[in-house]
């Protein structure tokens, strides 16, 4: 069964071998090849396949025969231009930042606000107290949760009437009149700014695993080292503690940062996209398959991908490297 | 622990000062964790038990009257006027999940025995290529993936949309290099000399994945079982998309519907939330020792 595919003139010792070793290859690619053609087939053809899209005018119309789609204007770049173009998508001053300037604020702040409460959770965590297992799992359940619920549990906590819990406690505390009522989600500014704090209450536990984990591989003869030099609890922290989670921390950051950026559900279910929180993924959402556009739609997502994949680059190049070399 | 600069105050004095202060400050930050984490569930699952009347009021109603069945009943029950016939979206969801578990637990374990144990050219560049899922959002690829699928279904005879085993190979894509990565990271953690004794003893190479590396790696196939019956479970976009009929709704689909119609009751839909909620994290909980560690290692995608 097996032969060498390649006959060389060798040893008979090294003949077998070759043997054993492409009969061990062929096993390998039979194992792997389900997983692999599946992956192929919907993520990395489909890919390629919607650069292909975003040059192409692709519609409800066209659907069924998409690879004979005309191409977009005379040099396919027309769906782009539409784009660039559109009031959703473009940065218009302070009032209307656009889906582009939008999704670089969202991700990154609430990345950051991601990893800050996680650190704190992990931190809280890496004391030993009574319950603290039973504390950990819950603090788990928001990144278990669906998502659904969960978002819509907080809309209906931020609801605009009296009744919402939000009104009602300010209500109750004499901080707003009940003909105050807040629109939360409806407010341009805080709405963006909610969606970032749901983002971190759902996402830390992720962070806070990570970085405990890393925690408590801390050498404690570091500390130790550091309680001799006088160092107080807050120097501790910051001269031995953030150093030794730098690695972690990066790592996180850019994780979290590039599923944030392509997050779609959380910001569809709180606002729909709408006072201010249209990011690219609802964009994308709302050009394919509400106005069918679908050449506009890949366009839109090749263009938040363009994003992503610079801003990686950098972040790996740059600042990845130098935390190596330090 | 103490602060070695003994000034005005004794030492005693100043440890039990910064110690309660420290106390203070630990018990503060946790009780807001724990509050801000617990609250929205306990909203959740206390306002599926009130009535229209608690719901619509013009306060909130934090405690309700008591446990009425109202919401479920409107989900559950063929007399309800406005009967949601929610049964069948919990089976359309398990219809789903329980696949997807199963295949994706199968693939990743063939897939990630061949990367752990076997040698052969371009793994690495397979493995990598795989996990470049991670980079490609959701909304990029459901655009061709719906004009691809839609041109292989005319020409093979097969309905894209409304089709539940189209959503199965979706999230088996999206699953399954997580899934891949997590247990090629275990294997390779599971002593090789055992499977090249029994090799050696002449055994196949399937006989030795099914008695002797399948049982050593009982929690990681645990925790990737979970882990893609959790997405699976949990998935949104791929669903709202591909699912028009409402009789194939998954939950999530069906949720969102009912929060959508003109008539706001929202006790129903938290009722449909607990019951989507309770389960996955109850499975969660019981499951939390192998599962926080399959999290960090795989970095489950959300």
């Amino acid at each position: 069964m097996a032969v060498s595919a390649k006959p060389k003139s060798g040893s008979s010792f090294m003949k077998r071998w070759r043997a054993v070793e492409s009969q061990e290859a062929r096993l390998a690619w039979t194992l792997i090849s389900p997983t692999a053609i599946i992956v192929f087939g919907l993520v990395i053809f489909p890919a390629v396949f919607s650069v292909w899209v975003s040059f192409h005018d692709v519609g409800l119309n066209n659907l069924n025969d998409v690879f004979n789609a005309p191409l977009a204007g005379p040099d396919g770049l027309d769906n782009y231009r539409k784009v660039f173009d559109d009031f959703a998508f473009k940065f218009q001053g302070l009032q209307s930042w656009g889906a582009a300037v939008t999704s670089v604020v969202y991700s990154f702040v609430a990345t950051i606000a991601t990893l800050v409460v996680g650190l704190i959770a992990a931190i809280l965590m890496n004391r030993p107290f009574r319950g603290r297992g039973l504390t950990r799992a819950i603090f788990l359940i928001p990144y278990v949760a669906p998502v659904i619920s969960m978002a819509f549990v907080w809309r209906w906590i931020l609801d605009p009437r009296p009744s919402g819990v939000l009104n009602d406690l300010l209500i109750r505390l004499s901080v707003i009149e009940p003909q105050e009522s807040i629109a939360y989600l409806a407010t341009r500014g805080l709405a963006l700014a909610l969606v970032i704090v749901f983002e971190a209450w759902r996402y830390f536990p992720f962070a806070m695993l990570m970085i405990l984990a890393r925690l408590q591989a801390i050498d404690s003869t570091l500390y130790e080292a550091a309680e001799v030099d006088g160092a107080s609890t807050w120097q501790k922290f910051w001269n031995v503690t953030i150093p030794e989670l730098r690695y972690v921390l990066g790592a996180i950051f850019l994780l979290r940062l590039m599923w944030t950026f392509n997050k779609f559900d959380d910001i569809f279910l709180l606002t729909s996209g709408g006072f201010g929180t249209k990011v690219l993924p609802v964009l994308t959402y709302e050009f394919s398959f509400k106005l069918f556009d679908f050449g506009k739609g890949a366009a839109t997502a090749m263009i938040l991908l363009a994003i992503l994949v610079v801003f990686m680059a950098f972040y790996i190049g740059i600042v990845m490297r130098n935390i190596e070399e330090e | 622990m103490a602060t070695k600069s003994p000034e005005r105050m004794n030492i005693i004095d100043q440890m039990a000062h910064l110690f309660s202060l420290r106390q203070i400050v630990f018990a503060i930050v946790l009780t807001f964790f724990l509050v801000s984490i617990l609250f929205p569930f306990y909203w959740m699952v206390s306002s599926s038990f009130k009535t229209r009347a608690e719901i619509g009021g013009r306060t909130a109603v934090y405690v309700p009257e008591g446990l009425r069945m109202e919401a479920f009943q409107e989900l559950f029950d063929p007399n309800h006027p406005s009967y949601q016939e929610f049964g069948k979206n919990i089976i359309n969801t398990l219809s789903v999940s329980i696949p997807t578990t199963i295949v994706a637990v199968i693939l990743s374990v063939l897939g990630a025995y061949a990367i752990a144990r076997l040698r052969f050219r371009g793994k690495n560049v397979l493995l990598n290529s795989i996990l470049l899922v991670y980079l490609f959002p959701g909304v990029l690829l459901i655009i061709p993936l719906f004009a691809m699928l839609a041109q292989i279904g005319t020409q093979v005879g097969f309905e894209v949309q409304d089709n539940l085993a189209v959503l199965v190979v979706t999230y088996l894509a999206q699953t399954l290099p997580v899934a891949l990565y997590m247990l090629t990271n275990y294997f390779r953690t599971i002593p090789d000399e055992i499977e090249q004794a029994a090799l050696i003893d002449g055994a196949s190479r399937f006989e030795v994945i099914w008695r002797i590396t399948l049982p050593l790696a009982i929690p990681a196939l645990v925790s990737v079982g979970i882990y893609t019956f959790m997405i699976a479970w949990n998935e949104f976009l791929y669903a709202f998309v591909f699912l028009n009929n409402g009789d194939l709704f998954t939950m999530p689909i069906k949720i969102n519907t009912i929060f959508n119609d003109p008539t706001p009751r929202p006790n129903v839909v938290m009722a449909a939330s607990t019951i989507m909620t309770i389960p996955i994290v109850m499975l969660f909980l019981v499951l939390e020792r192998y599962l926080a560690e399959g999290l960090t290692a795989g970095g489950v995608k959300g």
